[in-house]
């Protein structure tokens, strides 16, 4: 088996006394989409913000691409290759659409500068269907734009591996299945992909493998239908709305 | 040279009125997320408004602040309604504008003392002021120990306020969970508005306080508002232990230094400064921004 | 508006550059004190507009120019040849000031250079090498007032040239994205710190190139001077009263600020009246137009030229 593209070992991320990861351990090979889920503040966010270094962690390993990234600076890590979106989007909202997703071109991974970067953020504008809204102001944009530009942004540092956290949330099912195809093509373009989702039947039919944080425990891990039939699953996540959904 | 003690009773003593001051700027951050830059100007007036007190109308500074207290209140509810109020909804973290706004004000105010009381330099004497008494073996100024009474018995009455009260708790629930409060149906306006009045109150008590130790101009209140600052990062900005424990750190500190080096006393005030920088250098956010963090994680 | 402001602009430096030329002496010195602000205020406007930090220290990278400028040339070193030399040092100390107050965001940022501010006035007054709190006189000699004020003029153009050019590059891109939101503009790659510092030292830079010519140009400096919280006032308000941000603001701002000092302030009953004329202009901008006067203009012309077009 090659080397996995991420490998995350015993990751502990403790605020005060809490807590907020306790000793996750998964790997993600290249290629891979890969889930995440867990009810609400199981520490599915945390876990990204550790994996990106926008959160420092207490405690573990992350390997990406065969080097450890575990303390390294959020915008370090980018520039080697990992990027997360955020679950409540953050758009530059003063700055046009075309100049938010050109900020991932310019000090991103890609470094890219003048026309180069350019053709690049029309290429990826084009490609999550905002090449209509590239000289409006991010802050005109409804949310499901909103939501598509923060994916844009991040494709633009030209990432190897990249974290969407819940790209799906408030989203109607048309939308849905529009950023499930989205996610494919990506995945299809040779990144990998790790999402968190909260919306679980969304994420089991669109991973390959996905993870179970409850209480920022790994409860299960595996594919899609073992995951979902796991009895602690089951209780812990589902709970009484799984006979409802 | 001074012993130990000497260093001890001086540094609690000051550590009270520090803490004075910084509940004001801390009352006011609490529930608006808003820092008060002119905290200096207030405390620049509390000592101009005790010193007419006492030359007008003879009445004692440390009685004096019975006056001073509500009207400052009512000065920092009016203030919140003229003008703070009007500001566009700052969030999570203080904005810019809410910033610049009050060092508008800040300066209004200083302009206003010059046109009333001129640029001279004022200070109060008054029968006790060169008195001293000896506690623990230690000679401290009578002025001093009222200070302490002072601060004391404003930091008691500030906390029975903020525990018994309607508006008091509203106060502190605003301040531990912000959301949560609002989503309960706290009045926020009504709130800040008591808030902003509160730490208008404390920073004109304890100019008062000062006035009595420090001689002041309109420029008066700079270094101390540096100090409220230091102390509010130290401890946190929301905990009541918080801005004691920072208070003393910073008395002790100064306290020390001027009694165990030769350090000239001009660069006194470098020591708040330079205990900022050090707590910012130690804590890679600062200690509020450790706290953000804390609150953010879980979002 | 933008083809009309660069006009504006162009004809401004011209009038700037060849004012020598027709001006008298008292009416040159205006221009000067003009060009001086603009100065100021374009380059604080490069962090405190472009990224956002609002500093209240700036008087301090002046005072290193000054004295540098001051202190060699009593070793006998040509006031102009110790420019650079001010200028790399106020860089470097603006690095060492940044990499601890950097790490404060916003407001705390904001109070924190109010305490370097502070604490570099402490010091120039206490330390024996500054002359103390009076100060220090330049050594005597032939000062050329047409040499300092074109070297001022070009100045001033630069700085403006250069803010303009760094809000166009992708230097300029990274500090509007920390402006706006520093967390995601590092989740995009952005390492805040440095384009910070960056911003911080280019300002720091001019700001102390500015500081050596007015030293040479008053031929006295002290702490009382260079210091002086007027000049650290304003060099915060004419950007944010012009237009924060922008390159047309800071200009702006100048030039409302030099007309107030010369005009208003020169009325005897006026004089004590500045703290409340700037802190109530400050109020004023901060709740009925945080965008200052640029922000205002665009507004108005907006609307004329919508009404134009609706009436067409």
């Amino acid at each position: 088996m090659p080397e996995p593209i991420l490998r995350v070992k015993a990751l502990k991320k403790r605020f005060g006394g809490l807590l907020a990861l306790s000793d996750v351990s998964f790997s993600v090979a290249e290629g891979e989409i890969y889930g995440v889920i867990g009810p609400n503040g199981a520490g599915k966010t945390t876990l990204f913000s550790c994996l990106v270094g926008s959160l420092p962690p207490t405690s573990g390993s992350i390997r990406f691409r065969g080097r450890e990234i575990a303390g390294l600076p959020n915008h370090a890590v980018v520039k080697r290759g990992l990027v997360r979106t955020h679950q409540i989007v953050r758009p530059f909202r003063d700055m046009t659409v075309e100049a938010n997703v050109s900020i991932g071109a310019h000090f991103g991974a890609g470094k890219r500068r003048g026309a180069d970067a350019r053709g690049r953020v029309a290429a990826i504008l084009e490609r999550t269907g905002l090449g209509a809204r590239a000289g409006s102001l991010a802050m005109a944009l409804p949310i499901g734009d909103l939501k598509r530009l923060e994916i844009a942004r991040a494709l633009a540092t030209e990432p190897a591996v990249l974290c969407l956290d819940e790209v799906m949330g408030g989203l109607n099912p048309s939308e849905i299945v529009a950023a499930m195809s989205l996610i494919r093509a990506i995945r299809d373009s040779g990144l990998t992909v790790l999402m968190i989702e909260h919306h679980v039947h969304a994420v089991a039919g669109v991973t390959d493998r996905m993870l179970v944080l409850n209480f920022g425990e790994m409860i299960a891990e595996g594919v899609p239908r073992d995951v979902l039939q796991h009895p602690e699953v089951v209780t812990a996540y589902l709970g009484d709305d799984a006979g409802a959904a | 040279m001074q012993d130990i003690a000497g260093v001890l009773v001086n540094s609690v003593i000051s550590a009270a009125l520090y803490a004075t001051m910084a509940y004001g700027l801390a009352v006011i951050y609490g529930v608006m997320r808003i820092i008060n830059l002119a905290h200096a100007g207030l405390m620049m007036l509390g000592a101009y408004a005790t010193f007419s007190l006492f030359t007008r109308f003879g009445l004692d500074p440390f009685l004096s602040l019975l006056v001073v207290g509500p009207l400052f209140f009512l000065f920092g509810v009016v203030l919140y309604r003229l003008v703070v109020r009007r500001l566009p909804r700052s969030g999570a973290t203080p904005s810019m504008e809410s910033l610049l706004l009050l060092f508008g004000v800040w300066l209004v105010l200083q302009n206003f003392a010059y046109f009333i009381w001129t640029g001279d330099t004022q200070s109060i004497l008054t029968a006790y002021t060169m008195k001293s008494v000896a506690v623990l073996g230690v000679r401290v100024g009578v002025p001093s120990l009222f200070v302490f009474a002072g601060s004391v018995l404003s930091l008691v009455f500030l906390n029975v306020v903020l525990k018994t009260t309607y508006l008091g708790k509203a106060i502190r629930a605003v301040t531990q969970n912000r959301d949560a409060a609002l989503l309960a149906g706290v009045d926020a306006d009504s709130i800040s508005a008591v808030a902003f009045g509160l730490g208008t109150a404390f920073a004109g008590v304890a100019g008062g306080m000062l006035s009595t130790l420090y001689a002041f101009t309109p420029d008066f209140g700079r270094s101390f508002l540096l100090k409220a600052f230091c102390i509010i990062v130290l401890g946190g900005m929301e905990s009541v232990t918080g801005v004691a424990a920072g208070a003393l750190v910073l008395a002790f500190l100064e306290n020390g230094l001027s009694a165990w080096t030769t350090l000239p006393t001009s660069f006194q005030d470098a020591v708040s400064f330079t205990l900022l920088f050090v707590t910012l250098v130690a804590f890679p956010q600062g200690l509020p921004g450790l706290f953000a963090r804390l609150r953010t994680a879980f979002r | 508006m933008r083809r009309l402001s660069l006009a504006a602009g162009v004809s401004l430096a011209v009038f700037t550059l060849a004012a020598p030329l027709f001006l008298e002496r008292g009416t040159l010195n205006d221009v000067w004190s003009l060009a001086f602000a603009v100065i100021l205020a374009s380059a604080w406007n490069i962090l405190g507009g472009f990224a956002g930090q609002v500093s209240l220290g700036y008087s301090a990278f002046l005072g290193i120019g000054a004295y540098t400028t001051v202190l060699l040339s009593l070793k006998g070193m040509d006031p102009f040849l110790s420019l650079p030399i001010g200028a790399v040092l106020a860089a470097i100390f603006s690095v060492a000031i940044g990499l601890p107050a950097f790490r404060l965001r916003g407001p705390y940022f904001t109070i924190a250079t109010i305490g370097v501010g502070e604490a570099v006035r402490v010091c120039a007054s206490s330390v024996s090498f500054t002359g103390g709190s009076s100060g220090l006189r330049m050594p005597a000699g032939s000062f050329d007032f047409t040499r300092n004020y074109e070297a001022m003029a070009v100045l001033a153009i630069l700085t403006v040239v250069v803010a303009a050019l760094v809000k166009r590059s992708a230097f300029g891109q990274a500090l509007a994205a920390i402006k706006q939101d520093i967390d995601a503009a590092e989740a995009l790659g952005v390492n805040s710190t440095r384009f910070k510092l960056g911003a911080h030292a280019l300002s720091a830079a001019i700001v102390a190139l500015a500081g050596s010519l007015y030293a040479i140009n008053f031929q006295y400096i002290a702490p009382g001077s260079v210091f002086d919280f007027r000049l650290s006032l304003s060099i915060v308000l004419m950007p944010i009263v012009g237009g924060v941000g922008t390159i047309a603001g800071p200009v702006l701002g100048a030039l409302v600020f030099s007309t107030l000092q010369i005009k208003l302030l020169s009325i005897p009953a006026l004089r004590d009246s500045y703290l409340f004329i700037y802190g109530t202009l400050l109020i004023v901008v901060m709740l009925f137009e945080p965008k200052g006067i640029l922000g205002l203009l665009r507004r108005v012309f907006n609307r004329r030229l919508r009404r134009f077009y609706a009436d067409a």
